[in-house]
């Protein structure tokens, strides 16, 4: 473990931004300074997330404050998805937040509010994402959803209230199970390593984890997992989602959706690791594999039937989460290096589509599909994005998503679950015809003689084109750091080095290139 | 061996508490009645510190005195006692008489679960931790049965209380930090809880959780 300065400055970061733009006036000339307040917290977010990236894909374990915190290659995945899309969705808010108040439906105090919280809420899931206390992880999957209430219910409407409220009330009941479930799993350990202190490292935890009551670290993985599974999304406990994600700003519901699901699922996935080791993997993974399983079937048909665009695309998050979950219950190596990798490629692929929705909120004023008609004549170039954002999270190559969304399905074929497989395979070709129906209607279509043409400003839209970009390339190729992080990050989570065989679905020649790797091996078959 | 009976007790007059939160009418009165259950709940760890020996308790003891018997009551009492929704009346979805019998099965069967775990600390207080886990339940409830969205943040916590305890009961040497961690956590849940519901009840005019019934599907 190496000490570094990394973890400390990317966390406070942002904290100090959202102070600063909390003080800094909401009129005239106060606007322009919190936007560029507002920009350099997501940029040094971004450049602070890949450096620390860049230190562990080196093979370091960085470490700050006495182990308080720490960044392995698990905590590095999920702090270089805060760092990308923060900052294009970041990127994106100023010229959508601009619109909103422009069109009157935001005020300049409510501005002001929303990035100071924007900062707090990146804040927040840093926080989650590097803490090693255990009750710190919990404290700050807390604060993410106290962070993001305000957002949620920003634009103050009826509606916007009575989804921020189901947010908070069910995310806080859901995660006081995940502060039951830590607490038992804090007093598990520190009874059998008899020093209070080091019991409440993650770390500490998963090291001495085979010496743990295993009644009381079963009862901690159920008290976690209904927890903090239920601000990831899983189902049954998804029930604040759609209202959330549908009422929140779109590059809000991008963050929520992309990157916020994945942090609480990163503190699933550390019990997971600590519970693999005390009790086995059969016990966690069964558990785990009935509730992803149960989100994809649940989550399709609702996704299939919304008229509403976020809602449908909520729905779809759902559905997704349950899909990384499903990676998690197959476990092995492979089970979970894919799960890993689609809680990458999701979010990519998410804030592209949620930002896409912002593009028709901007265009249309409204969310309703049955309204929303012809995108691609009058706004070409949102129409174009829209369209490839639809076609990746449908599952189709060349994008990210059938990536991993096969190699999921793959591992589990070959640890057994054909049925299983095949069953959420064929639920997943609902979403494929629920987003042809969004193509074919909203994006395609005739547009009403009423509707403007023009698209919305280069500022929203090149955020949005990088995303594209990425979603394109990882759905091409699995990049070399990805790889190496996803392998490291696997092997942290099994406990077990065992080589993964990763194949990109398109190889038809069985012909592995070895990737030379510290620590876990990982054999790769690539297009040749 | 007394004074474990005294935590067993004190532990028990928790659950009355509780029952005395959900039950009475109206939000104030039951930001008192909080206040007097957070109170119970400080002279559970006074006792337990006392028992163990453990420096960490007493000082939890201090910050959950502050934090729980005056600053949540007096944000939720303040805020509270201007909204009222007569025609909501106590809120409750379902008659005293059965949410004592549903109060009793559950402590019986957190009883029943407490009794398989194993650890050696947690020999001499499974009542107390089984309150403790019933305790968290009985918030749970509480969230689940009330129309009224302010009894809701009651719920939680009588839920974080419950968990406060069984860290207590289980882990008497947790470090401090992590006690004002929580502690803190919850008094911001809470402000932003009275905040939003404040909020509810100027737009809706009402505080009955049936009515906000806008999003759907």
């Amino acid at each position: 473990m190496v000490f570094s300065n990394l973890p400390l400055l990317i966390l406070f970061g942002p904290l100090l931004a959202a102070l600063a733009i909390l003080l800094v006036p909401s009129r005239g000339f106060g606007l322009r300074l919190i936007e560029l307040i507002h920009t350099v917290s997501i940029a040094a977010v971004a450049v602070l997330a890949l450096a620390i990236a860049s230190d562990v894909v080196d093979g370091a374990h960085l470490t700050a404050f006495d182990d308080w915190f720490a960044v392995d290659a698990l905590g590095a995945i999920f702090v270089s998805v805060i760092g990308v899309v923060g900052f294009l969705t970041g990127l994106y808010s100023l010229s959508y937040i601009r619109h909103e108040l422009r069109d009157g439906e935001l005020d300049p105090a409510k501005v002001k509010s929303y990035y100071g919280f924007f900062s707090l809420f990146l804040f927040t899931m840093v926080l989650a994402t590097i803490a090693n206390n255990i009750v710190l992880m919990w404290v700050a999957i807390e604060a993410t959803t106290l962070g993001s209430a305000f957002l949620v219910g920003c634009y103050g409407r009826k509606s916007s209230l009575e989804a921020a409220w189901k947010y908070v009330i069910i995310c806080t009941v859901g995660v006081a199970f995940g502060l039951y479930g830590t607490v038992l799993a804090y007093a598990n350990a520190s009874d059998v390593l008899g020093n209070a202190d080091s019991a409440i490292l993650w770390t500490t935890l998963a090291a001495h984890a085979t010496a743990l009551d295993p009644m009381l670290a079963k009862l901690s993985f159920v008290f976690v997992l209904i927890g903090f599974g239920t601000k990831a999304g899983l189902f049954p406990m998804s029930a604040w989602l759609p209202d959330a994600h549908s009422e929140a700003p779109s590059p809000v519901s991008a963050l929520l959706s992309g990157v916020l699901l994945k942090c609480a699922l990163l503190v699933v996935i550390r019990y997971y690791a600590i519970t693999v080791r005390a009790v086995g993997p059969e016990f966690p993974q069964m558990i785990v594999l009935i509730l992803g399983t149960l989100s994809i079937l649940v989550a399709a048909p609702l996704f299939f039937v919304q008229k509403d665009l976020k809602r449908k695309l909520a729905y779809s998050s759902i559905e997704h989460v349950g899909l990384i979950a499903v990676g998690l219950g197959v476990g092995g190596p492979l089970g979970v290096a894919a799960a890993l990798l689609h809680a990458i490629n999701h979010s990519l692929a998410k804030a592209l589509m949620f930002c896409g929705s912002g593009n028709v909120l901007m265009k249309f004023h409204t969310r309703d599909l049955d309204r929303v008609k012809g995108l691609m004549r009058v706004a070409p170039v949102s129409g174009v994005l829209l369209l490839f954002g639809c076609l990746a999270l449908a599952g189709l190559p060349p994008f990210n998503v059938f990536v991993s969304e096969f190699m999921v399905f793959t591992a589990g074929m070959k640890a057994g679950y054909l049925w299983l497989m095949l069953l959420c395979a064929l639920f997943f070709t609902i979403t494929v015809a629920g987003f042809i129906q969004i193509v074919a209607g909203s994006v395609l279509g005739k547009a009403a003689d009423a509707t403007p043409e023009g698209d919305v400003g280069v500022a929203a839209l090149a955020p949005m084109g990088i995303l594209l970009v990425l979603v394109i390339v990882t759905g091409v190729t699995i990049p070399g750091p990805i790889l190496r992080l996803v392998g490291d990050a696997t092997a942290i989570v099994t406990g077990d080095s065992t080589p993964v065989a990763f194949a990109m679905p398109w190889a038809t020649q069985a012909a592995p290139a070895e990737v030379a790797l510290a620590g876990p091996q990982l054999h790769t078959e690539t297009k040749r | 061996m007394f004074d474990f009976q005294l935590i067993n007790g004190l532990a028990g007059l928790l659950i009355v508490t509780s029952l005395l939160v959900i039950l009475s009418r109206g939000p104030a009165n039951s930001a008192r009645f909080y206040a007097l259950q957070s109170f119970i709940l400080v002279l559970t760890f006074l006792a337990l510190a006392k028992e163990t020996g453990s420096r960490e308790l007493y000082l939890w003891s201090a910050s959950a005195f502050v934090t729980k018997v005056i600053l949540v009551p007096a944000i939720m009492y303040r805020a509270f006692s201007k909204l009222d929704d007569p025609r909501l009346g106590s809120g409750e979805t379902m008659s005293p008489a059965v949410s004592v019998i549903l109060a009793a099965g559950v402590v019986i069967l957190c009883f029943w679960v407490v009794s398989g775990v194993a650890l050696p600390a947690a020999e001499a207080i499974k009542p107390a931790l089984a309150v403790s886990l019933a305790h968290f339940f009985l918030g749970l409830a509480c969230i689940v049965t009330q129309r009224n969205i302010l009894k809701q943040v009651f719920g939680y916590c009588l839920m974080e209380n419950g968990s406060h305890l069984t860290l207590a009961l289980l882990a008497a040497k947790a470090p401090e930090l992590v006690e004002v961690g929580i502690a803190t956590d919850a008094i911001f849940a809470v402000a932003i809880m009275a905040m939003l519901g404040t909020r509810i009840f100027l737009t809706f005019h009402s505080l009955d959780a049936r009515k906000l019934t806008t999003l759907k599907g």
